[in-house]
């Protein structure tokens, strides 16, 4: 049942369940102390009266004729006394304070029955007219367990009546009991009142073992809520942590800086494919400017000529674009199955030394090269392709008559190759932007690059485990430096 | 008229350029915001189409500049389409935000409502006596015949009668009319009055002595 799934209800349950068992235990502890200390009490009391009727017993008990039992109240007529037997010493003579300990006034109604060998040979007034303690009249507990001449005194409950059991060694049995209505009276009450308590006190417990877990919970569904408004589209949504504190606390600011990161990284989508579209803009405007122009009239095949080779331009930077962006795509999908091959990563880039020197010469920029042979496991073409994008880029930016350092070396367990020129540099605010999509450091669209090349170099280095770093000072120069791990 | 291009892809400067002379227009070109800014500083263009994107000064800097200064109409060009560039480009101060891609149909069109709405003329047709002249379709009839103008001829009666009853003087003639490729004589343009003339009535413009020209 889904009750049963919820949180809060289960910490309820357990919660409660405890507190019942807890408060259970307490009262029955408190129930049973005052029940021990009342019959203790009562127990006390019973064990005081022995010694007076031992004592009458021994001495009177074994007298020849006496004066009858003494010490009932003088309207009472003696009551049950067996006749007298010259054999048995029966007669006893209570003296008047023990008298007052079997006082029939007292709602505890102390009694006394005395037995020997089965038979009854004296009792109290107020004394149960029905021996409690036989099944049939007949004298039982001479057999009960611990019953019997020098045996520990017993004591027995039956009904309201509590009785303690003494068996002396001369043979008697005395029984003294008392009637414990009260008492038993009272325990009630007092299993009641603690019941009642402790109802109340878990009603309460519960109120507030509820007001605690939902205080406790309210964090985990104000998580749980700004997460549904995050996954239905809204991405900027942040779970509102002020008041939250502890491993809640924690776990609110790991999300919400999650839901940061996944928000920047769709935002950087969307942002790259609205860049995508929009650099095709300008050259289907070449296109659709020109050859409007064009068929507004008659032209010469010379005008015509022109208009066609503007078109061809303006479809080549499309076509590059387009390669540039499907590039980035795969990279970006992990699609890109990348060669792992071993190969000598200098001889790669002397090769795109080589490939770029008449670019270099016509600018007059001079390339040097100090490279050390170092092995490394990937793809030799695309590294290729990030090479040269670097040289390129460096003898582009760079002054006339300039220079363009390039070096391989083994470092740390790392190819690091560095190309580094004496161009313009690059603004320092430009600096960390340098590999992002589209994004070039002169704004304009003229010298028809559209910024992807760093970033297409980065994504192949980084799917090569790599590292790319760039330094640069302006119109001092520009230093990058490529790591790739060696094999 | 005579109109400022500021844009930085050269094929389309050119062919952008080549068809405004086309439709009749004097058109200067400028290929940064720098040269661009210090063009539009220094001549009163009927109107200025403008891209943003720009090199050495971008085009939301140029546009800025020369509205502290002048208020030629501005149109810009741009490949940038969202809601909050047009919003920018048009509180920055452009009169209108032409998206590219664009037709150049709807460019012409919208050329001619900026100059119009900056000659306070709500239509595209003008009445000046017997002559009627459609703006739009740029040509003229007389007394209800159509009139065979040239480019230039048809440049210089819109021009004055866009100022109808001002006087308009050679020089702003000169300026409005010639781009800075022409190599311009001075007779040039009385050769082009006294053609307009000959083909709308001697009345049609009227000489001030000293001052200029005028239509009435």
């Amino acid at each position: 049942m889904k009750i049963f799934k919820s949180i809060k209800w289960q910490l309820q349950l357990w919660y409660g369940l405890i507190l019942v068992a807890v408060l259970a235990a307490l009262g029955v502890t408190a129930y049973q102390l005052q029940r021990n200390l009342q019959f203790s009490r009562i127990d006390g009391e019973l064990q005081r009266r022995f010694p007076p009727l031992t004592d009458a017993l021994h001495a009177h008990g074994r007298g020849p004729g006496g004066p009858p039992f003494e010490g009932m109240p003088p309207d009472q007529m003696p009551g049950d006394l067996p006749p007298p037997d010259d054999a048995r010493p029966h007669e006893f003579h209570l003296p008047p304070q023990a008298v007052a300990f079997f006082d029939a006034n007292d709602p505890h109604n102390f009694y006394f029955t005395i037995y020997r060998d089965g038979e009854e040979v004296a009792r109290s007034t107020n004394a149960p007219a029905k021996n409690i303690f036989s099944q049939d009249d007949s004298i039982v507990f001479a057999s009960e367990p611990g019953a019997g001449p020098g045996r520990p005194p017993q004591t027995v409950t039956e009904g309201n009546i509590r009785a303690s059991i003494h068996t002396l060694p001369t043979g008697e049995t005395i029984v003294v009991g008392c009637n414990i209505a009260n008492e038993l009276h009272e325990l009630n009450m007092t299993a009641l009142t603690l019941t009642g308590v402790g109802a109340i006190i878990l009603f309460f417990g519960l109120a507030g073992g509820w007001w605690i877990s939902s205080r406790a919970i309210r964090p985990v569904e104000n998580i749980s809520a700004t997460a549904v408004k995050i996954s239905a589209g809204d991405l900027s949504q942040r779970i509102n942590s002020a008041e939250m504190e502890g491993e809640l606390g924690q776990l609110a600011a790991v999300l919400n800086s999650t839901f940061a990161r996944l928000e920047a990284a769709f935002a950087q989508q969307k942002q790259f494919a609205s860049d995508a579209a929009h650099e095709l803009r300008t050259p289907v405007s070449v296109i659709l400017t020109q050859t409007q122009t064009a068929l507004n009239r008659e032209r010469e095949a010379g005008e015509y000529k022109q208009t066609v080779e503007a078109c061809q331009r303006a479809a080549q930077r499309m076509k590059k674009l387009i390669g540039a962006l499907l590039e980035l795509a795969r990279l970006d999908a992990g699609q890109e199955q990348m060669k792992r091959l071993r190969f000598d990563f200098s001889k790669t880039v002397g090769d795109c030394v080589d490939v770029i020197k008449p670019l270099a010469d016509e600018r007059q920029v001079n390339l040097e090269r100090t490279l050390s042979p170092v092995e490394i496991q990937g793809d030799s073409e695309r590294l290729a392709q990030t090479v040269t994008n670097l040289l390129s880029n460096a003898i582009q930016y760079n002054h006339d008559g300039g220079v363009v350092k390039i070096s391989t070396r083994a470092e740390n367990g790392m190819a690091v190759l560095i190309v580094s020129d004496t161009g313009q540099g690059i603004p320092a605010e430009d600096l960390p932007r340098i590999f992002e999509r589209f994004y070039r450091a002169d704004r304009s669209r003229s010298s028809g690059n559209a910024g992807l090349g760093l970033a297409i170099s980065k994504a192949i280095i980084s799917a090569h485990g790599g590292t790319i770093d760039v330094a640069s000072e302006e119109n001092v120069g520009t230093t990058f430096t490529l790591r790739l791990p060696l094999t | 008229m005579r109109l400022l291009i500021i844009e930085d892809e050269p094929d389309l400067l050119s062919s952008l350029a080549q068809a405004l002379r086309e439709e009749g227009y004097a058109v200067d070109t400028a290929n940064n915001g720098e040269d661009g800014f210090y063009k539009a500083e220094n001549y009163n263009y009927d109107a200025v189409v403008l891209d943003v994107m720009l090199p050495k000064m971008d085009g939301w800097e140029v546009l800025a500049r020369l509205r502290k200064i002048k208020k030629t109409p501005v149109l810009m060009l741009t490949a940038r389409d969202q809601s909050r560039d047009r919003v920018r480009g048009l509180d920055t101060g452009a009169d209108d935000y032409v998206v590219k891609p664009f037709d150049l149909p709807e460019l012409f069109a919208r050329v001619r409502a900026l100059i119009r709405r900056t000659a306070n003329k709500t239509t595209n047709a003008i009445e000046i006596g017997n002559v009627k002249i459609d703006t739009a379709a740029r040509n003229i009839s007389r007394a209800g015949k159509p009139v065979e103008l040239t480019a230039r001829e048809y440049a210089l009666v819109e021009f004055m009668a866009l100022h109808r009853g001002e006087v308009v003087t050679r020089t702003q003639l000169y300026d409005h009319l010639f781009d800075e490729n022409d190599d311009s004589f001075s007779n040039l343009l009385d050769v082009h009055v006294s053609n307009v003339r000959k083909k709308l009535g001697a009345e049609f413009i009227m000489t001030r002595r000293g001052h200029g020209y005028c239509i009435e």
